[in-house]
């Protein structure tokens, strides 16, 4: 039997039922939909939290003290890195700069009569803001009583804090120090890990004078500052070596953190491109959570075709005999039914994704991240669709293969 | 082949020796159903069907005609015993080597009709044909000419609901000779329709033995069974008896 003849035939009979064909391709439909607009979702979130990442320079390093096999990332780790560290880490070879990173406890900001509450600042050095970008005056000078606030840092206050305003900083032990703001940095600085992600507001201090955390450097026999992370920046495109390098050296009892270190704990040491992976990875395995709780409507609306179709064997018994009688083989009767069931399923497929990119898109409205569209995802669908109708069918064009021709057509 | 049936051996004998074939030859055929108990439903029939010959099988029901019937059709196997249709061992060919073999061999006309509710006249009585690889173009071509055959020239694209019932079993009749075959299987085709339509069809039927065409019918009504050449009474699964009529004469003269 030609192709065209049974698809001819097939559609015939599915336009004969017209309701009962739309409300089971309807179920394929909220399936296929809601698998693509999850997908587009998280092709979505992960291409917006990628390129928010990726916007930071490639060649840095984010070194953190953690437990094994923690992430190494969203901790703030434990200050291992001494000042005697920050001087040899610049010298190995392919380090630019390194920008040490450690946190200010406080309890209050204030500027002219407004006092925020505030847990902690950021405490760095100038090589922090090298290549940043301020919207509004310069870096702070080391040791002297100046701030630098990110954009969501300066709208803290009423008609937002700029550079010559004056900040009061209440440390955690109560005692008050007055700071000059004197920039305003563009939060997709450079060297500024996570503030373009996160788009928290940040206010830097200077850490000296305002780091007080300090150790005797065991290398240095003197009491040092010493910070919870460092940013190393490396030559462009050295940053692998580089970072090889610096491990190393951490690992080895040259260092000051290596003495300092708890047992358990270590130094990793993770680029942009480990960050960027570990993310996508994440939103990958989120995204196929989700997706695949969507899969489950796609196997209902399967279910829905298995149930038609074994409906419309029983009630087209007599045609299936008929066929036979005039030569219709098994596999022709089989085909039939199995092209039915497959137009149904792609039908679904074919309406479900378009509808799915359209959920996909309200969902980055709402969420408020550009759309991103997962083409492979559309394809996958229109395959599955189909799929769904032929395993949806393949038990009902089997049981219609079966049928007795006699028996079908004496029946009434 | 020469027992069972004294058929028409007279025509069939002599120079033309191959047109002798049977198209149907069923020996000592036995056929038995399981399901709990074992039920025989034919046992040890042998009947042979000679090419041009008009054959009636009656019996009540329950009797083995229906049976008889799908042996016949090739619409399944025998328990034992063999059934050769157009020369072919029926048992010996796959499921979808009989299927074509059905297609091509038998054109059934049933007692309901049996046509396709959604397709058209002319797509029914071409149905067949789609099974032998026909085109499309081809199997129009021939469905139109038969249903003009059948005076059903003017009723090409309605559907079977838009038809009567003496229509309707006459496209079916048109499809029953969509594929030429060398047996037409009659099941009760007049049990449907008024006394003056089953008169309309039994003539069709007796022109079509006139021109050659080797018939087989199953009826339970004496005188629709008249018409053939000879009757074969059935009854428990066994053949009573053959009663050849009057027209076997006129049938030798082929």
């Amino acid at each position: 039997m030609d192709l065209t003849e049974t698809v001819r035939i097939s559609v015939r009979s599915l336009q004969s039922h017209r309701l009962r064909a739309a409300l089971t391709v309807v179920g394929i439909v909220i399936g296929i939909a809601a698998v693509v607009t999850f997908a587009t979702f998280g092709a979505s979130l992960k291409a917006d939290v990628v390129s928010e990442i990726e916007g930071s320079s490639a060649n840095e390093l984010y070194l953190v003290a953690t437990e094994r096999d923690e992430s190494g990332f969203g901790d703030v780790g434990q200050p291992v890195f001494t000042e005697y560290d920050l001087a040899q880490v610049r010298d190995i070879e392919g380090v630019q700069q390194v920008v040490p990173r450690g946190l200010v406890p406080v309890s209050a900001l204030t500027s002219g009569n407004r006092t925020v509450a505030r847990r902690q600042v950021t405490a760095t050095n100038a090589t922090a803001f090298e290549r940043a970008t301020f919207d509004d005056g310069r870096a702070f000078r080391n040791g002297a009583e100046e701030a630098v606030v990110n954009v969501p840092g300066a709208r803290l206050f009423p008609g937002n804090l700029s550079a010559g305003d004056s900040l009061t900083i209440t440390l955690a032990s109560g005692e008050r120090r007055t700071v000059t703001v004197v920039g305003v940095v563009n939060g997709t600085g450079g060297q500024l890990p996570f503030s373009s992600f996160s788009d928290q507001p940040r206010v830097f201090l200077p850490a000296d004078p305002f780091y007080n955390s300090v150790v005797e450097s065991p290398n240095a026999v003197a009491n040092q500052r010493v910070y919870p992370q460092l940013t190393v920046v490396t030559d462009p495109g050295d940053t692998t070596a580089t970072k090889e390098r610096v491990r190393e050296y951490f690992a080895s009892s040259r260092s000051d953190a290596a003495a300092l270190i708890p047992d358990g704990y270590e130094v990793t040491a993770q680029t942009n491109a480990d960050l960027v992976e570990r993310i996508e990875r994440i939103v990958s395995r989120l995204t196929r959570f989700v997706t695949g709780i969507a899969v489950i409507a796609l196997v209902v609306g399967a279910v829905g075709i298995a149930n038609i179709m074994l409906v419309s064997v029983t009630e087209r018994t007599r045609e299936i005999g008929i066929m036979k009688a005039v030569g219709a083989r098994s596999r022709d009767v089989m085909e039939l039914f199995l092209v039915e069931s497959v137009l149904l399923g792609a039908f679904g497929a074919l309406l479900g994704v378009p509808l799915g990119i359209a959920g996909g898109w309200v969902a980055t409205r709402y969420a408020e991240i550009p759309l991103t569209l997962a083409p492979g995802w559309a394809a996958v669908a229109v395959v599955v669709g189909v799929l769904v109708g032929v395993v949806a069918g393949l038990y009902p064009a089997w049981r219609a293969a079966r049928v007795d021709p006699i028996d079908a057509l004496r029946y009434e | 082949m020469t027992d069972a049936t004294d058929a028409a051996e007279a025509g069939a004998a002599g120079p033309g020796a191959d047109t002798a074939d049977p198209v149907v030859a069923l020996t000592d055929v036995t056929k038995t159903y399981e399901g709990g108990a074992t039920v025989e439903a034919l046992s040890n029939v042998t009947l042979t069907l000679e090419a041009g010959s008009y054959t009636a099988v009656m019996g009540p029901s329950g009797s083995g005609k229906s049976t008889l019937l799908k042996l016949v059709g090739g619409l399944d196997t025998p328990t034992d015993g063999t059934v050769e249709l157009d020369g072919q061992d029926l048992a010996a060919l796959s499921e979808a080597e009989r299927a074509r073999v059905r297609g091509r061999t038998v054109g059934f006309v049933f007692q309901t009709f049996n046509l396709m509710p959604r397709l058209t006249a002319v797509e029914n009585v071409a149905l067949p044909l789609v099974f032998q690889g026909w085109d499309r173009a081809e199997r129009r071509d021939r469905a139109e000419r038969l249903l003009a055959q059948v005076d059903l020239g003017d009723r090409l694209d309605h559907q079977p609901t838009e038809l009567s019932g003496g229509q309707r079993q006459r496209v079916a009749i048109a499809r029953a000779l969509a594929a030429d075959p060398a047996l037409l299987l009659a099941d009760e085709p007049t049990g449907n329709v008024d006394t003056e339509t089953g008169a309309r069809i039994m003539d069709r039927f007796e022109r079509l033995h006139d021109a050659g065409n080797t018939i087989l019918l199953v009826t339970h009504e004496r005188h629709i069974a008249e018409h053939a050449d000879h009757i074969v009474h059935v009854r428990d699964g066994e053949i009573e008896g053959t009663e050849s009529l009057s027209t076997t004469d006129a049938a030798g003269g082929i």
